[in-house]
C-alpha cells in the first residue's frame, strides 16, 4: 500500500535546511496585495492590488492563486519587457502559506526572475513534471540541473497532500506571464 | 466509567502502526472510525438481506424493508425523536449537508406556492429574515445563503465572543419579528463550544420563526433529545458517530414534515402520478426519500445507534470530558492559541488551535510524522476563523476510543513543531 506520510527521516528529507531557510525569509515578497481569505466581505474594493509597474517599457501581469483547502494564497506580479527577448524585468509576489509553498516561492523568483520568458516556461515545465513524479525526481540530469535548488521539492513530490503547495506560486508565474504576453 | 481499552478492540483500524508510530486518531471530528458491529451489519447485510426496501412483494424486499425502517426507529431513540409508523419524524438523506440542502430547497420551493397553504408556513417574502451564526459550517451557511438570495430575504447572523462563543445574549436583538428562519450549530466543529440554544429557540418560537439545528458535532458526543430541546429540524451524518458514510438524517417535528413540500423529486415518494396534473405525494418520511435509498449503511447507521445506546450517551459525555481536559493542556505549550474556549465547560473535545508562525498543512504534516491524525485547514468554516483572525487552524477531535495516551502524546508532538519549524 501506498504509504503517504513520512517517518523521521522521511520528514527530514521533504523540510531539508533549504526550504526551512526560504520559508523563512523568502526571496520576492513585496506587500501589495489583500489578503483574500482574511477579509471580512468581498467586494469591490476587495480584490485590489497596489503594486505600479515600475518598468516603462514593460507589459505588466498579475495572477492570483488560491488553496481552497487551507486557504493559501498568493498574488504574483510580473513585468514583462516589450522588445525581443521577452524577459521577465521583475517579479514580486504577496501571499501567505506554509513552508512549502512560501519556500517554492522564493527559489522560483531566484530562478527566473531575469530570465526570458522561454526559459520561464521550460523552467515551469520542468519543475511541474519533478512534482509529477511522486518522489521519483527527473531522469534528465541536465534538466535536474537546470531547477537548481528547486529539485529540494524531490521529497515532497512524494506526498500528494503538499504538491499543490509547491505549484501554487509556479501556477501565478504561468498566468501572470499569459496575462503580460497579452497585455 | 467507559471501557476504553475494551472499546478500542471493537474497531480493528485503531490498532496498526503508522510510518512506525502507534496510530492515534484525534479527527473523529471530520469522520469516526467504526467499530466491528458496524462493519459488519453493512456485509452481513449484502450476505443476507438485500433487497430494494418499500416495493416488491418477495421475502427479501420484506425483510430489507423492516431491516430499513428499525434502523430509523433506533436512530430515533437515540436522539429523542418519533419512530412509531405514521409518526416517523426521521427522514433519511446523503449526509447532513443533504438535509440542510433539502430543507433550504423545500422552503425555497413553498416560497415558490409548492405545497399549497400548510406550507405558507416555510414561505419566504422579501424582506423576511434568515438568522445564522458566524460560527456555521459552510454547510448551513451557503444553503440559507442561497435560499436568502433566492427569495430575496435577509441573512442575519448571531456575533461571537472572543473566544468563539455564540452570543445567545443577543438573541432579543438578532431575531426580530421579520425572522422566518433560525438555523445555528449545536457545537461549533471548530471551536467545540456547546451552543447555549434555549434563549435562541425561545426567542425564535416566540417570533413565530423556524428553528434548525446542525446537530452533527453534538449527537455523537453528548445525549441530545430533540424533543426537550424543541428544536423544529435538525441534521447530522452518521459517518461522525460511528456509523457508515453516505448517510445522514434529518429530523423534522412531525406536524411540520407533514407540511414541508419535497425538495427533490422521483420513485417511491409518490402516491399518484400523471401526465397532465400534479402529482399526489407520499407522507413523510417518504416523501423526502426519492430514489433508492442506501439501504445497507442506513442499516449499518442503525447499529451504530444502538452501539452508542448501549455505551450511554452520559457515558460517552463523561469519558470525552476527561480528555477535553486533556486536549486543553495544548494551550500551556509556547506559541499555541486555542481556537476557541480555553475552559473545558459546555464545550467537547474539539480543540483547534493556532501555532503561531507555523502553517497548519506543516504542523499536520509533523504530527503525522509521529503517527497522529489531527485535521488542518479551514475545517469548511471560514468565517469563524476570520473572527479569529487567522486563515486556518489545526484541530484535535476526540472520540469515545481516544485515551489520556493519545492526549499527552499529542500535546508531546506538537511541543516539537515550533523547535523543528524555527529553530
Amino acid at each position: 500500500m501506498n504509504d503517504f506520510g513520512m517517518s523521521d527521516d522521511d520528514l527530514e528529507q521533504m523540510y531539508q535546511e533549504v526550504i526551512l531557510e526560504a520559508s523563512k525569509n523568502p526571496h520576492g515578497r513585496a506587500s501589495f496585495a489583500p489578503d483574500m481569505a482574511l477579509e471580512e466581505s468581498s467586494g469591490p474594493s476587495g480584490a485590489q492590488s497596489t503594486v505600479r509597474a515600475s518598468h516603462e517599457y514593460c507589459s505588466p501581469g498579475e495572477s492570483h492563486q488560491f488553496n481552497p483547502t487551507c486557504g493559501d494564497e498568493v498574488t504574483v506580479h510580473v513585468e514583462v519587457s516589450e522588445t525581443e527577448p521577452r524577459t521577465i524585468e521583475r517579479l514580486v509576489w504577496d501571499g501567505h502559506g506554509c513552508s512549502i509553498s512560501q519556500a517554492s516561492l522564493s527559489i522560483m523568483t531566484d530562478l527566473v526572475a531575469g530570465r526570458s520568458v522561454d526559459d520561464a516556461m521550460t523552467l515551469e515545465e520542468s519543475f511541474h513534471k519533478l512534482m509529477e513524479s511522486r518522489g521519483a525526481g527527473l531522469d534528465d540530469e541536465s534538466e535536474a540541473d537546470s531547477l537548481g535548488d528547486a529539485m529540494v521539492f524531490q521529497g515532497a513530490s512524494k506526498y500528494p497532500m503538499r504538491i499543490k503547495c509547491a505549484l501554487l506560486g509556479w501556477a501565478g508565474l504561468k498566468d501572470s506571464i499569459a496575462k503580460a504576453l497579452v497585455a | 466509567m467507559v471501557d476504553c481499552k475494551a472499546i478500542r478492540g471493537e474497531f480493528p483500524i485503531l490498532d496498526q502502526k503508522i510510518h512506525g508510530k502507534p496510530l492515534v486518531y484525534l479527527d473523529s471530528g471530520a469522520t469516526a472510525q467504526k467499530p466491528q458491529a458496524v462493519i459488519e451489519a453493512e456485509s452481513d447485510f449484502y450476505q443476507t438481506i438485500n433487497a430494494g426496501v418499500h416495493r416488491g412483494a418477495h421475502e427479501l424486499a420484506a425483510r430489507s424493508t423492516m431491516a430499513f425502517e428499525e434502523a430509523r426507529a433506533s436512530m430515533a431513540r437515540l436522539v429523542g425523536a418519533g419512530y412509531e409508523e405514521g409518526r416517523e419524524e426521521l427522514v433519511v438523506t446523503a449526509g447532513a449537508t443533504a438535509s440542510l440542502n433539502l430543507l433550504a430547497t423545500a422552503f425555497g420551493n413553498a416560497s415558490l406556492g409548492s405545497g399549497g397553504k400548510a406550507a405558507q408556513a416555510f414561505a419566504l417574502h422579501e424582506g423576511d429574515e434568515i438568522v445564522i451564526s458566524k460560527a456555521e459550517h459552510h454547510s448551513v451557511l451557503l444553503p440559507f445563503q442561497e435560499l436568502a438570495a433566492r427569495t430575496r430575504a435577509r441573512l442575519k447572523w448571531f456575533d461571537l465572543t472572543q473566544d468563539g462563543r455564540i452570543r445567545s445574549d443577543m438573541a432579543d436583538e438578532v431575531i426580530t419579528e421579520r425572522t422566518r428562519i433560525v438555523a445555528i450549530t449545536h457545537i461549533s466543529n471548530v471551536t467545540g463550544a456547546i451552543t447555549d440554544l434555549a434563549p435562541i429557540i425561545t426567542r425564535a418560537h416566540q417570533v413565530g420563526a423556524i428553528f434548525i439545528l446542525d446537530a452533527c458535532q453534538s449527537v455523537p458526543h453528548i445525549p441530545v433529545d430533540f424533543h426537550t430541546l424543541d428544536v423544529d429540524f435538525a441534521a447530522w451524518s452518521a459517518h461522525k458517530m460511528y456509523g457508515p458514510t453516505g448517510v445522514g438524517f434529518l429530523y423534522g417535528r412531525r406536524e411540520l414534515l407533514e407540511a414541508l413540500p419535497p425538495a427533490s423529486f422521483g420513485g417511491s415518494m409518490v402516491e399518484l402520478a400523471w401526465m397532465d396534473q400534479p402529482a399526489q405525494y407520499m407522507e413523510p418520511p417518504a416523501r423526502f426519500e426519492a430514489g433508492t435509498q442506501p439501504v445497507a449503511q442506513v442499516v449499518a447507521a442503525g447499529v451504530a445507534a444502538d452501539w452508542m445506546r448501549q455505551l450511554g450517551m452520559e457515558q460517552i459525555a463523561s469519558h470525552e470530558r476527561a480528555l477535553t481536559a486533556e486536549l486543553l493542556k495544548v494551550g500551556d505549550i509556547d506559541g499555541v492559541r486555542i481556537v476557541g474556549p480555553t475552559d473545558s465547560e459546555q464545550r467537547i473535545g474539539t480543540v483547534a488551535f493556532d501555532l503561531q508562525g507555523v502553517h497548519p498543512h506543516d504542523v499536520g504534516q509533523f504530527l503525522d510524522s509521529r503517527g497522529i491524525a489531527i485535521r488542518v485547514g479551514h475545517h469548511c468554516a471560514q468565517p469563524v476563523h476570520r473572527h479569529f483572525g487567522i486563515y486556518a487552524s489545526n484541530r484535535a477531535s476526540s472520540g469515545v476510543y481516544n485515551t489520556v495516551e493519545d492526549a499527552q502524546a499529542f500535546i508531546e508532538a506538537v511541543s516539537e513543531v515550533r523547535p523543528f519549524f524555527l529553530g
